[in-house]
């Protein structure tokens, strides 16, 4: 089976036991756990079962999380190593963990405490710039003021500073306070694109009438009150305070960048922290009485035998049971060899539900050539495949991305077959090459046939290609159906649809194999046909339901006819690739050939080639999962499964190897 | 004056030019995906790969475009070292004709797909793991985009010149 089998569990333990029991059952990282939030209503057991939420500690290891995250995040910044283009876990057996965590935690409990302040610092010091810049911007325009600019009054004079907009005229200003207040001094201290700034002195009692002069030429006065100094020394102040700080961040900066020494122990300590966060969590969803403890949940079959030994070591009660047959059972795939990374594909789409079989292995082949046909370049299939084999030798990935860039690496391998079998080296490359530089004729013959002369053959090769996935889908339908005891459902939905498709097949094209070819081709479509017509409508009630079914399922045959003909994106996208690969090296064969024909060819290669396998591969892959998923999927699959999620340990950079060999 | 207008040569090229038309469709659709994707990239600056795979979807239609326009170019010989051939109006006509369906359905379907894209594109700003869906909803517009590409480059390859 491609879908694990679960058994469900069900475990009565002492609380005594509990804390231990949950650190060996993280390691075996093999159990779901249910929540038990809201399962026990009864008025009677509540005064005695409840949940410790343990939301204190929880919430207390969160914040610490919150604060080496932000140690880690920082120090990241700061680190001008090189990052890695995929990030790795690091491998460690238990006894390693525990005694470096031992070892090393009060020194990396300081260095996040460092790391942490430094980082604050950094930031408030970016915010202090940030305002005294503000303020420098203010104060530049007054740079030639050479009064003090908290000073407002003199015993006799008065002091005002404000701005005007640059449309005033500065001459009419002036003209008009004099008019009002003759004692008064007017100047413009600057003007910039939007603004005069300017500056007024005249005798106290002659305030009210400037300030009414001032009022027609929407004046706006400004307020030094809190600076010190004439401007320029205000200015000096502030430029200083910058530079300290300035300082400061730089040093803290430093501090940062030689704490990346310390950001492994600490990443070690991220974590740690996480385990215990989640041990703690995982107790909310276990009931409680004063003495014993209870939960249940999900595990895969093949794991009963170390979790009973678990629970044997602890002596708990425990239950194992088959799920019952409406049970909501998780789901976990595990396909062998080839199918393995092709998961991904099932994983992107919806996990298969109860009733679903795993899709996995039956798209597999298929995800396989389609890509391939669609991108068919051999040269690029060889440097995809390459990359993703050095991708895969030299991290150690899992998971998901594992899976991903172990299907790319088929998958160029099937761009180099379908290349090599239409005969695309670069598209035409080694041709143009030959032909530019050394003016003689070489041409890399197609195994098969070139799909840019004889485009008919390949969308036919297509077409049938599709109709064979069509059928496979169908073929699981009926097996679902026979599986769940409607063997009838088999025949009428897809039996009939069987006959019906291969009969027009054989009635359309079977004339150039021979004519009675074609009469037994007419038969079986119109036995199909009729039977379609008849049980279509068999779940309807009524004469005029059971018919108006029949015509609506015969109908169906639109649908089908788009399918198949939806393949022809395999020859569309294959054709795509090869003529953009040959714009590239028909373009960069324009200047000709000696060494300037040689490097304009070469560089139009070289970026071309990259863009044309991004753009293409990308569409590959698109277009490849989408034949799965609308055609194929469309078919039997309905997907909806959750993914199972047992308790272990979620780490990011370590990875704790299990001491003795558990499966897989 | 008038009958160069409809000599062979110059249907030929206007067809080539009528398949590059495609590309108007594709800077819509890049452009309003990639609207989208600098919101979400506002937000959060990792999404960054992701949003941009979404983004050069809508960008195909133009490829598609190019290549009608190539394949016509190389038809009519306009790129071999000869120059181009002479043309019967009726060949030309037909080249100008094949030329129709990715020009025009290349500009819809680019706008189209621009927008499913963009959509998809928030879809992955709110739910990260969903990138393959929100791939597939642009992919679905695509489609007609292909069949075009096909119709066109079937109907040029049957033209004899």
């Amino acid at each position: 089976m491609a879908v694990v089998e679960m058994r469900k569990l069900t475990v009565i333990g002492l609380n005594s036991g509990r804390t231990p029991f949950i650190h060996e059952l993280m390691h075996l990282g093999v159990v779901e756990i249910n929540s038990q939030e809201g399962v026990v209503n009864d008025e009677e057991w509540m005064p005695d079962i409840f949940r410790t939420s343990n939301s204190a500690d929880v919430s207390r290891l969160e914040a610490d999380i919150a604060r080496v995250s932000t140690a880690i995040e920082a120090i990241n910044r700061f680190d001008t190593q090189k990052k890695p283009l995929f990030q790795v876990r690091e491998e460690l057996v238990r006894k390693e963990f525990t005694e470096h965590m031992d070892r090393t935690k009060t020194e990396t409990e300081m260095n996040v405490d460092a790391a942490v302040m430094s980082y604050k610092q950094i930031t408030d010091g970016q915010n202090e710039v940030n305002r005294l810049k503000g303020i420098i911007a203010g104060l530049k325009p007054w740079e030639s003021l050479d009064l003090p600019l908290q000073m407002k009054e003199t015993e006799f004079s008065a002091v005002i500073l404000g701005t005007v907009s640059s449309k005033t005229k500065f001459e009419d200003l002036l003209q008009r306070v004099l008019e009002k207040a003759p004692s008064a001094v007017v100047q413009q201290v600057s003007a910039d694109v939007q603004q005069i700034y300017i500056s007024i002195i005249c005798l106290k009692e002659e305030r009210e009438q400037v300030n009414e002069a001032l009022r027609e030429f929407a004046f706006n006065p400004i307020s030094f009150a809190e600076q010190k100094g004439t401007p320029k020394e205000a200015l000096k102040q502030y430029e200083i305070e910058i530079e300290e700080i300035q300082e400061k961040i730089l040093a803290n900066t430093r501090i940062l960048s030689d704490l990346s020494a310390a950001k492994k122990n600490i990443e070690y300590l991220y974590d740690s922290l996480n385990m215990r966060r989640d041990r703690a969590k995982i107790v909310g969803d276990m009931l409680s009485t004063e003495m014993v403890f209870y939960f249940d949940g999900w595990m895969p079959k093949n794991a009963q035998a170390e979790v009973e030994e678990l629970l044997n070591r602890f002596e708990f009660y425990y239950r194992i049971t088959e799920p019952e047959v409406d049970e909501e059972i998780p789901v976990c795939l595990h396909n062998g060899g080839f199918s393995t990374p092709f998961e991904a594909v099932t994983h992107m789409y919806s996990l298969p539900s109860r009733n679903d079989i795993d899709p996995t292995k039956f798209l597999a082949p298929f995800y396989f050539i389609f890509f391939g046909m669609m991108l068919s370049d051999a040269a690029y299939g060889i440097i995809i495949a390459v990359g993703c084999w050095i991708l895969l030798k030299k991290f150690k990935l899992e998971g998901m991305t594992y899976r991903m860039i172990k299907m790319f690496f088929y998958c160029g391998i099937s761009t180099f077959m379908w290349g090599a079998l239409f005969g695309g080296w670069f598209g035409d490359f080694f041709t143009v090459a030959a032909k530019t530089l050394f003016d003689t004729d070489f041409v890399i013959k197609p195994i098969w046939f070139d799909p840019l002369t004889e485009p008919m053959k390949l969308l036919i090769f297509s077409l049938i290609l599709g109709a064979i996935h069509l059928f496979v889908g169908m073929g699981l339908q009926a097996y679902m159906s026979i599986r769940d005891g409607r063997p009838l459902d088999a025949l009428f939905d897809i039996g009939l649809w069987y006959l019906l498709l291969i009969g027009l097949v054989l009635y359309g094209l079977g004339g150039s194999v021979g004519a009675a070819m074609v009469t037994v081709g007419k038969g079986m479509s119109i036995v199909g046909a009729v039977g379609i017509l008849l049980t279509g409508g068999r779940n309807k009630k009524g004469i005029f339901g059971k018919i108006t079914g029949g015509l609506g399922s015969l109908y169906g045959i639109t649908g089908y006819l788009s399918d198949v003909l939806s393949y022809s994106r395999l020859l569309a996208l294959g054709l795509a690739t090869g003529v953009v690969a040959k714009v590239i090296n028909t373009l960069g064969s324009l200047a000709g050939g000696g060494i300037k024909g040689a490097i304009v060819l070469l560089i139009a290669f070289v970026f071309g080639t990259i863009f044309n396998i991004a753009i293409n591969a990308l569409g590959a892959f698109v277009h490849s999962c989408r034949l799965q998923y609308v055609e194929f999927f469309g078919k039997f699959y309905t997907g909806g499964g959750r993914p199972f999620a047992p308790f272990e340990r979620k780490t990011k950079y370590i990875k704790i190897l299990k001491e003795e060999k558990n499966h897989g | 004056m008038v009958e160069s207008l409809f000599s062979g040569e110059f249907l030929a090229l206007s067809g080539a030019a009528v398949a590059a038309l495609a590309g108007i469709g594709s800077a819509i659709g890049v452009g309003v995906a990639g609207e989208a994707a600098a919101g979400v990239v506002s937000e959060d600056p990792n999404k960054f790969g992701q949003v941009l795979l979404l983004q050069a979807l809508p960008g195909t239609q133009g490829i598609y475009g190019l290549l009608i326009a190539f394949l016509v170019m190389v038809k009519v010989g306009l790129l071999g070292g000869n120059g181009m051939i002479d043309l019967t109006m009726i060949q030309g006509a037909g080249i100008f004709a094949a030329a129709v369906p990715i020009g025009l359905v290349g500009i819809f379907s680019g706008i189209a797909q621009g927008k499913a894209a963009a959509a998809g594109i928030m879809l992955v700003g709110k739910k990260p793991s969903e990138l393959a869906k929100g791939m597939l909803f642009a992919a679905m517009v695509e489609t007609y985009a292909v069949l075009a590409l096909l119709v066109s480059f079937l109907m040029l390859n049957s033209i004899q010149v």
